[in-house]
C-alpha cells in the first residue's frame, strides 16, 4: 500500500516537473546561435519574405526561379521564398520581429519602412556585411541610409508615371500624343473626356493607396527640399499649413467634379489597374511594373507616360516620382546573416539584373544594368525618367503608422465623400500629433534623422 | 467484515493518532499533485494570456523598451476619434443578434413544422456558417463593388436606383457588413433551434391544438417558451460573437474603411499591436473589448440563475 502511494507520489512529481521543465525551456528563448553563423556562407538554410508582385507582376516567380538557381550553384544551400501580402507585409514583420523568429530576409518599402526597424534593432545593417564597392552599384541608397550604413537592398525601380490611353484621348477630341501638363490642362482634358462618356481618371482606393499617391506625386510640388516634408513629421511644421495639405482640395475638385472612377472607395489599385489596361478609363497614375506587363500585352502604341502634370512651383515639382520602393534586409536575429547577404549580393550580378528585366520588363536597381537591352519607346521613356538626378518618394517619409491612419485611411474617407479636405487636413494633423505622442521614441529618432 | 489492516487503519483514524493525520494529508495531497500538470497548462493558455493583456495595458512600450504609464493607454484610447469609431461600430453591430435570432427562430419553426424536404433546407442555411471567412469576405467584396455582381444584377433588371456602393459608401458599408455577418450567422442559429424544437414532447403541442389554439398561438404560448434557454444562450453567443469575432470579415470586405466607417474593436486591436507596433495601446482596447464581452456572460448568467430560481 505505502509503496502504491509513494509511486503514486513519484509519478505526480515526475509529471509536474516534466511541465515545470517543458515551461521553462519554452520560456527561455531560442536554442542559442547556429553553428553556421559564422560558417561557410554557402551552407545553411535561409527564409526569404518576398514582397513585389503588386509593382512587378511576374516578380515572385522570378525570384523563385533564382532561388532555384543559387541552390544549384551551391548546393549546401536552401532558400524558401514566403510570399508576402500587401496589406499584412508591415504588420507579419512586426509580429515576426516581437517574436524575433520567422525570416532571415525580409523586405519592407524603402525609407521609413525599413529605418522605423533599423531604429527598433530589428535588422542588420548591410555596411560591413557586403564590401562598400557592391553597395556603390545601387541607385538611391540614400533612402535607405541612417547612422552611415546602409540598410537595406533595392532590387527593382519603381517609377510612378502619369499614364494616358491614347485611343480614349482621340476619341474625346484630345491631342493623343500629349498629356496634360499643369493641374489647368489637366482638369480641362477631364472635362473633355467625361463629356464624351469616358471615365476620366482610372483609379482604386480601398487599399487606400491612391490618397497617399496623390500626395507624393502632387502634394509636395508645392514644397522646396526633403528636409521641408520631414519638418511636418518632425514636428518643425504643421500640417495645416495649405504648403503641406493643400493637394487634399484638389483631391476634393477631382472626386466633387466626378473625375474618378465612381468605383474608387471599393476597389483596389491593382483592379483599377486592371480595367485601366481594359481600356474602361482614359488616365491612371500607376507602376513601372505594370505599365511593363501592358506593354508585353501589346499595349504600348496605345499608351502615352510622362511626369504628373506640375501642379505647383516648389523645387520639388522638379522631382521625379521613382523609389527602390520594396528593399531587402537582414533580420537582428537571423543566425545565417553571412549566407543571407552572399544571397543578396549574388542578386545583384549583372546576369540576374538583366535576366530580371528580360523576365518582368521592370528596371533593376544596379548601375550596371546596361540600358541597351530596353527597346520599347514607352519603357525607354519610363528608364529616362527613373534615371533623372532629382527622385523622391514622399510617402516613404511618413512614419508608417501615420501614412497608414492619415495619408491613406483620411483621403479615403475623402474620397468616399464622408469628410471634406478641411476636415481631412485636421484629422491628418491630429495624426501626427498622436503618432508623436505614442511613439515617443520613434519621433525623438525620426527627429534626429530629419535634422541630419 | 474487513480485513485486519482496514480495522487498524479505521481505529487509528477514530483514535486521530498523528501517523493517520500525516496520511490523510498526503492523501489529499497527492490527487492535486496530479491534477498540477494541467492547472498549469490551463493557466498558460487562458490565466498567462489575460494577465499579459492587463499588464501590457498600463505599460508604454517604445524601441523595445516598456515603461509603467498607469492609465495612460486608456486617456489615450478615449481621445482617440478612431476608437470611439470603432467602439460604436461594434456597438451599432450588436443589431444583428435580435435580427439573427429572430429570422433563425422563424426559419426553424418552419422546418419543425415538418416542411417538405426540410433536412436539405437546413443544410443550405447552415453551408454559410461553415464557409472560411476569407472566402466570404473576398466573394462579397466582389458581389457589393460599385460594379459587381449585384449592382450589374440590379441594373439588368431594371433596379439601378437600388444599386449602391456597397462597400465603399460610408454610410452604407456597416449595414453591408452586418448584412454579411446575418448571412453567415443565421446557419448556426437554425442548427441550434431546430435541434431544441426536436427535443421538446410533442404532447404539450397537441394538448394546445386539441384545445383549440392556432399555430401561432401554439408556437407563441407553448413552443416558444421551452426553448426561452436556448435563445438566451445563443443571444448571447451571438452578441460575443458581433463584439469580438467580426475581424476576418471587416478586414477583407472592407479593410475597415471608407475612411475608418466600418473599423470595428478587435480590427483596432490588431492594427495597434502588429501594424503600428503599440502593445500598450492594442492591449488596453483588448481589456476594453474583454470587459465588454465579461458584461455580456455577466447577464447571460444572471439570466441563467433567474431561470433556476423560476
Amino acid at each position: 500500500m505505502h509503496d502504491v502511494w509513494r509511486s503514486k507520489r513519484r509519478l505526480a512529481i515526475a509529471s509536474a516537473a516534466a511541465v515545470l521543465a517543458l515551461i521553462l525551456s519554452a520560456c527561455s528563448g531560442p536554442s542559442g546561435q547556429n553553428p553556421q553563423a559564422s560558417g561557410d556562407p554557402y551552407t545553411g538554410s535561409l527564409t526569404y519574405w518576398f514582397w513585389g508582385e503588386s509593382d512587378v507582376p511576374g516578380s515572385t516567380n522570378w525570384m523563385q526561379a533564382a532561388v532555384s538557381r543559387y541552390e544549384a550553384l551551391h548546393p549546401g544551400i536552401h532558400i524558401q521564398v514566403v510570399p508576402q501580402a500587401t496589406q499584412t507585409l508591415q504588420g507579419a514583420f512586426q509580429t515576426a520581429a516581437q517574436a524575433k523568429s520567422g525570416p532571415d530576409i525580409a523586405m519592407q518599402w524603402a525609407t521609413l519602412p525599413v529605418l522605423t526597424p533599423a531604429w527598433r534593432g530589428q535588422i542588420t545593417p548591410l555596411t560591413g556585411l557586403i564590401p562598400e564597392s557592391e553597395l556603390s552599384q545601387w541607385p538611391n541608397t540614400q533612402e535607405n541610409t541612417y547612422d552611415g550604413k546602409v540598410w537595406a537592398m533595392p532590387l527593382y525601380l519603381l517609377g510612378v508615371p502619369f499614364v494616358w490611353n491614347k485611343d480614349l484621348f482621340a476619341k474625346a477630341g484630345l491631342d493623343s500624343t500629349h498629356g496634360p501638363q499643369t493641374w489647368d490642362e489637366l482638369l480641362a482634358d477631364c472635362a473633355k473626356l467625361k463629356a464624351a462618356g469616358i471615365t476620366p481618371i482610372m483609379a482604386g482606393d480601398k487599399d487606400g493607396a491612391f490618397g497617399s499617391w496623390f500626395q507624393s506625386v502632387v502634394g509636395t510640388q508645392t514644397l522646396d527640399s526633403v528636409q521641408e516634408l520631414q519638418a511636418v513629421y518632425a514636428g518643425k511644421a504643421d500640417f495645416s499649413d495649405p504648403k503641406y495639405s493643400g493637394y487634399l482640395t484638389r483631391l476634393a475638385e477631382l472626386r466633387d467634379k466626378g473625375y474618378l472612377s465612381s468605383d474608387i472607395a471599393s476597389v483596389e489599385s491593382t483592379e483599377a489597374w486592371q480595367s485601366f489596361a481594359q481600356g474602361k478609363g482614359a488616365m491612371t497614375w500607376a507602376t513601372d511594373g505594370n505599365v511593363a506587363a501592358w506593354v508585353k500585352q501589346g499595349l504600348g502604341p496605345k499608351l502615352g507616360v510622362q511626369k504628373t502634370p506640375q501642379i505647383a512651383t516648389g523645387k520639388l515639382a522638379q522631382y521625379y516620382d521613382a523609389t527602390q520602393s520594396i528593399s531587402a534586409f537582414i533580420t537582428s536575429w537571423s543566425s545565417q546573416k553571412a549566407q543571407a547577404a552572399a544571397f543578396l549580393t549574388w542578386l545583384h550580378t549583372s546576369e540576374n539584373m538583366t535576366n530580371w528585366y528580360t523576365t518582368t520588363g521592370a528596371f533593376p536597381a544596379d548601375k550596371r544594368f546596361d540600358p541597351s537591352a530596353i527597346t520599347d519607346p514607352v519603357m525607354t521613356q519610363l528608364y529616362k525618367l527613373d534615371t533623372l538626378p532629382n527622385q523622391l518618394w514622399a510617402e516613404n517619409y511618413a512614419p508608417p503608422q501615420v501614412d497608414d491612419q492619415g495619408l491613406r485611411t483620411v483621403a479615403q474617407a475623402l474620397l468616399a465623400g464622408s469628410t471634406s479636405a478641411s476636415d481631412a487636413t485636421s484629422q491628418i494633423a491630429g495624426i501626427i500629433k498622436a503618432w508623436q505622442t505614442q511613439q515617443p521614441d520613434d519621433f525623438k529618432t525620426y527627429s534626429k534623422w530629419a535634422a541630419g | 467484515m474487513g480485513s485486519p489492516i482496514h480495522t487498524t487503519v479505521d481505529r487509528r483514524i477514530a483514535t486521530g493518532s498523528p501517523r493517520v493525520k500525516v496520511r490523510r494529508l498526503r492523501g489529499g495531497t497527492w490527487p492535486y499533485a496530479f491534477i498540477f500538470p494541467m492547472i498549469v497548462c490551463l493557466g498558460l493558455v487562458f490565466a498567462y494570456p489575460l494577465i499579459t493583456v492587463v499588464r501590457n495595458s498600463v505599460y508604454t512600450s517604445s524601441m523595445g523598451e516598456t515603461t509603467f504609464s498607469g492609465l495612460e493607454n486608456y486617456r489615450s484610447l478615449l481621445q482617440d476619434p478612431v476608437f470611439m469609431t470603432s467602439l460604436f461600430n461594434s456597438l451599432k453591430l450588436l443589431v444583428v443578434v435580435p435580427v439573427v435570432t429572430v429570422v433563425a427562430v422563424l426559419i426553424a419553426l418552419m422546418l419543425y413544422e415538418g416542411t417538405k424536404g426540410w433536412r436539405a433546407y437546413r443544410i443550405t442555411v447552415f453551408v454559410p456558417y461553415i464557409i472560411p471567412a476569407t472566402a466570404i469576405g473576398i466573394s462579397f467584396s466582389y458581389l457589393l463593388q460599385e460594379n459587381g455582381i449585384v449592382n450589374i444584377a440590379l441594373r439588368r433588371i431594371s433596379l439601378g436606383f437600388l444599386a449602391q456602393d456597397w462597400i465603399g459608401n460610408s454610410n452604407i458599408v456597416l449595414f453591408s457588413v452586418g448584412g454579411l455577418l446575418v448571412w453567415t450567422q443565421l446557419g448556426f442559429g437554425v442548427i441550434v433551434f431546430t435541434a431544441s424544437l426536436l427535443s421538446l414532447p410533442k404532447e404539450l403541442s397537441e394538448a394546445a391544438a386539441i384545445d383549440g389554439a392556432t399555430r401561432w398561438q401554439t408556437n407563441r404560448l407553448v413552443v416558444l417558451p421551452q426553448i426561452r434557454g436556448t435563445v438566451e444562450f445563443f443571444l448571447v453567443l451571438q452578441a460575443i460573437q458581433v463584439i469580438a469575432w467580426t475581424f476576418p470579415y471587416v478586414y477583407i470586405l472592407t479593410h475597415g474603411g471608407p475612411g475608418n466607417a466600418s473599423s470595428v474593436m478587435d480590427l483596432y486591436v490588431w492594427r495597434y499591436a502588429f501594424q503600428y507596433s503599440s502593445p500598450g495601446l492594442s492591449s488596453a482596447a483588448a481589456v476594453v473589448l474583454l470587459l465588454l464581452a465579461g458584461v455580456l456572460i455577466a447577464i447571460y448568467t444572471r439570466l441563467r440563475m433567474k431561470q433556476g430560481e423560476r
